[in-house]
């Protein structure tokens, strides 16, 4: 299943290698508002969905004119009445546009990512496909069965069954009951909830009721599915499963819409990609190329974001609280030694045990900076390059033998690794007061996608956890120009070899 | 000539969608099936109830007519009383239903296509359900309680509360009433959407509704000039009046054809202006819940 999925997707890099390659993380024409149109000359068939000149507005109500006095208000041309005088502020009507003259056509038996940052019209579209929406001008047209998992067991019904629900979710997906019958089965199965078929859906699990809810989705013989986010809940197990089973519809010949946060599954489903910014589409074409402009101009704007911030704040790093010497004054008077000893000599009481001798926010990680080889401060890195992840602490009060550690997540919530300087057998044998700590990776074996990083400081046992901050910052990972591996999460370096009996 | 081409599109495109509902209709089964399910799901008789609760409720009008309130102008006052009773509760529970058809289906409209119109529909079709189950326990009190004045059931000169050929009407009286209250639901539904006050506006709106139809009165009794108007303007009144013209008032007051074409016409007009308006208003449905 997967390997044949891998294996289109090495054909469509071959004919990434042809186009133009981003090697450098500034493109032009990457700006929102110029829309770069890549034709792919792959063959087309039938036009099943069609987007021409199409726009969605959503008017913004602050206060929704949602009652008869409100319509008389506004039937008469009547202001909101004033309080003392004084107008209150008109009820600001705001528009926005969700989409904006978006032009496309999607074939017969593709499967198109849609991607973008929040807001940008991915769903608005999905939801315009489904003919949930009715655009306010320009034509939606889709011709066959659309299904969509805009969000997994939405129409099941708490008090009925199992059974129940999957007759009356297919029949809310235009299936008629004879059809769903002769479906029941594979549904079931799929869903792996056998046991429970005739329990009232409110004793499953979340977990039960999603896997039903994709399980049903898929299985009425959809000629369009449209899935919006639909992998970033559940179990990992699960995940998988689905996309698999996404790909074995995508080689079936259904046309598959997948809008999704999650770059490394959109590249490795689709072969085209549409982006869209701000309801206007920046560029739509071979998925590995789209993508790559996405996240190079993603990366411009995390650096013109860290420039910013740089410049905002004097110091490199955050200053520490002001208020150092008093709580100190305080601490060691209650140890009882001299009231005149000045804030440098309080160290020397304490250190009184292990766990509970640091008080919450008396020691925590201030920020995470990538830095690249030569030590600057980056957003975007390559794969196999060094990339240094630098953990900047404030230390209120003197720990020994602290251990830092970190974690790298995919973009899916998946944990990558868990390094920490306890297990390195780095020992640091004190803080106190401001520094860092780097985690270097000399060649970073991920390929290109947004990768996520947790921090955590331990005492010296690694039981008392002194700060934590899960997935703080993230970086971006671009494919280095000459690597041709684009498929999955990491670069293994390996070598083939070809052996004839 | 404009209007009239302007009314062929609409009824065209009415009858488009119509047909596009149709390739649902098991969805519609469902949904009915759903609604039955889920009222009395957690009931120890289940099911049964549906037959058990009319029965009990005619149990208490019927001891109420028969021994304390005794009336004098209608032998058999409670079934000239429950004939139209039941057909005024579905009438009831269906607008309280329908009101609310489409705005607590709000997760369903947000995140599925399918046709809109089949929420109320179903709401109008399980309340049907619930009316028809309640038919033989109408049957049953018919039977006890008769009064020699009524005459024999089944006999050729019983004057009230008889079982003759004049059901034959209650079928086509049914899908009328059906009519009318998809119609009125479509209304009431998609209003609901827009404005919230609609449902706190009906809740009163029924009280008033209930006594402007003769329910617990005939509209003979009211004497008024124009008895006429009142059945125009209140379709519920003529149809329970058909109702109470084949359970209860057996002799000349037989239903009137011209009165049920015209009834069955008007509550026609009320469906399919309740559609059109229902359509146009569904299409902002999935943004404005």
């Amino acid at each position: 299943m997967v390997h044949l999925a891998n294996r289109s997707e090495a054909q469509e890099v071959v004919d990434d290698q042809n186009g133009p390659h981003p090697n450098t993380p500034r493109m032009d024409g990457v700006k929102p508002g110029r829309s770069g149109k890549i034709v792919s000359g792959t063959m087309r068939t039938q036009k099943v969905i069609k987007f021409s000149k199409v726009s969605k507005r959503f008017i913004l109500h602050h206060e929704r004119p949602r009652s008869f006095q409100d319509m008389v208000v506004n039937l008469f041309g009547l202001r909101t009445p004033s309080r003392r005088g004084v107008p209150l502020p008109e009820p600001a009507n705001q528009e926005f546009w969700a989409l904006r003259d978006i032009n496309f056509s999607i074939y017969a038996g593709e499967a198109v990512g849609i991607i973008g940052e929040n807001g940008s019209g991915k769903s608005t579209s999905l939801k315009l496909m489904s003919k949930i929406l009715e655009p306010n001008s320009g034509g939606v047209s889709v011709k066959g069965k659309v299904s969509a998992l805009l969000e997994l067991g939405t129409g099941f019904h708490p008090e009925l069954t199992g059974r129940e629900n999957i007759f009356l979710n297919g029949s809310l997906l235009g299936l008629s009951r004879k059809e769903m019958a002769s479906r029941y089965d594979t549904i079931v199965d799929f869903a792996e909830i056998r046991d429970f078929i005739d329990t009232p859906i409110k004793h499953y699990s979340s977990g039960m009721v999603m896997r039903l809810g994709f399980a049903v989705a898929i299985n009425v013989d959809p000629d369009i599915l449209l899935t919006d986010e639909v992998l970033a809940v559940g179990d990992e197990a699960f995940q998988r499963k689905c996309l698999d089973y996404i790909s074995t519809l995508r080689r079936r010949g259904v046309t598959i819409i997948f809008v999704s946060h999650a770059l490394d599954a959109v590249r490795s489903l689709c072969r085209r990609v549409i982006w869209l910014d701000h309801g206007r589409l920046i560029a739509d074409g071979p998925a590995g190329e789209v993508i790559d402009r996405y996240l190079a101009y993603e990366n411009e704007k995390h650096a013109e974001r860290l420039m910013a911030e740089h410049e905002s704040r004097p110091a490199n790093m955050p200053a520490l609280p002001t208020a150092r010497v008093a709580p100190d004054e305080e601490m060691s008077a209650g140890n009882g030694a001299e009231p005149d000893m000045g804030p440098h000599d309080a160290e020397e009481p304490s250190f009184t045990g292990a766990a509970s001798g640091h008080a919450p926010g008396e020691v925590q990680i201030t920020g995470v900076t990538f830095h690249d080889e030569e030590g600057r401060q980056a957003g975007v890195f390559y794969t196999e390059r060094p990339i240094a992840i630098r953990i900047h602490y404030a230390a209120r009060q003197r720990v020994e033998n602290p251990v830092f550690g970190l974690a790298l997540y995919t973009e899916n919530g998946t944990q990558l690794n868990g390094p920490n300087t306890r297990f390195a057998g780095y020992s640091i044998p004190a803080i106190e007061g401001t520094g860092n700590v780097d985690y270097t990776i000399d060649s970073l074996p991920l390929l290109a996608g947004r990768y996520y990083v947790t921090v955590a400081l331990t005492g010296s046992e690694m039981t008392d956890m002194l700060d934590h901050k899960h997935l703080v910052d993230s970086f971006i990972v671009q494919p280095t120009p000459g690597l041709a591996e684009r498929a999955g999460l990491v670069y293994i370096p390996s070598h083939w070899s070809f052996h004839p009996e | 000539m404009r209007v009239c081409f302007y009314f062929f599109f609409q009824a065209y495109d009415l009858l488009a969608r119509a047909r596009q509902s149709i390739l649902y209709r098991d969805l519609l089964y469902n949904l009915v099936v759903r609604d039955l399910k889920v009222r009395y799901k957690h009931s120890f008789l289940g099911f049964f109830w549906s037959l058990l609760n009319p029965l009990l409720l005619m149990a208490v009008f019927t001891y109420v007519f028969t021994n304390i309130f005794k009336n004098g102008d209608y032998p058999m006052f409670h079934i000239f009383f429950l004939s139209a009773l039941l057909p005024w509760n579905w009438c009831a529970s269906s607008v309280t239903g329908t009101l609310g058809s489409i705005v607590n289906s709000g997760y369903l409209i947000k995140k599925v296509y399918f046709p809109r119109e089949l929420l109320p529909f179903a709401v109008v079709i399980s309340n049907m359900i619930n009316y028809v189950l309640s038919l033989p326990a109408l049957f049953f009190f018919m039977f006890l309680f008769r009064v020699p004045e009524a005459g024999d059931i089944f006999s050729p000169n019983c004057h009230h509360a008889c079982i003759n050929e004049h059901i034959v009407w209650l079928p086509l009286l049914i899908v009328t009433q059906v009519m009318f209250l998809v119609g009125l639901g479509f209304f009431l539904a998609a209003l609901n959407v827009f404005f919230r006050d609609t449902s706190v506006l009906v809740e009163v709106g029924l009280q008033a509704w209930f006594f402007l139809t003769p329910i617990i009165y005939s509209v003979e009794v009211l004497k008024i000039e124009y008895p006429q108007l009142l059945y125009y303007l209140n379709p519920m009144a003529s149809i329970v009046t058909i109702y109470r013209n084949i359970f209860y008032f057996n002799d000349a007051n037989s239903p009137d054809p011209a009165f049920m074409l015209r009834t069955f016409i008007e509550c026609g007009i009320i469906l399919a202006l309740g559609y059109l308006f229902f359509m146009r208003l569904s299409r902002t449905f999935g943004e404005e819940i």
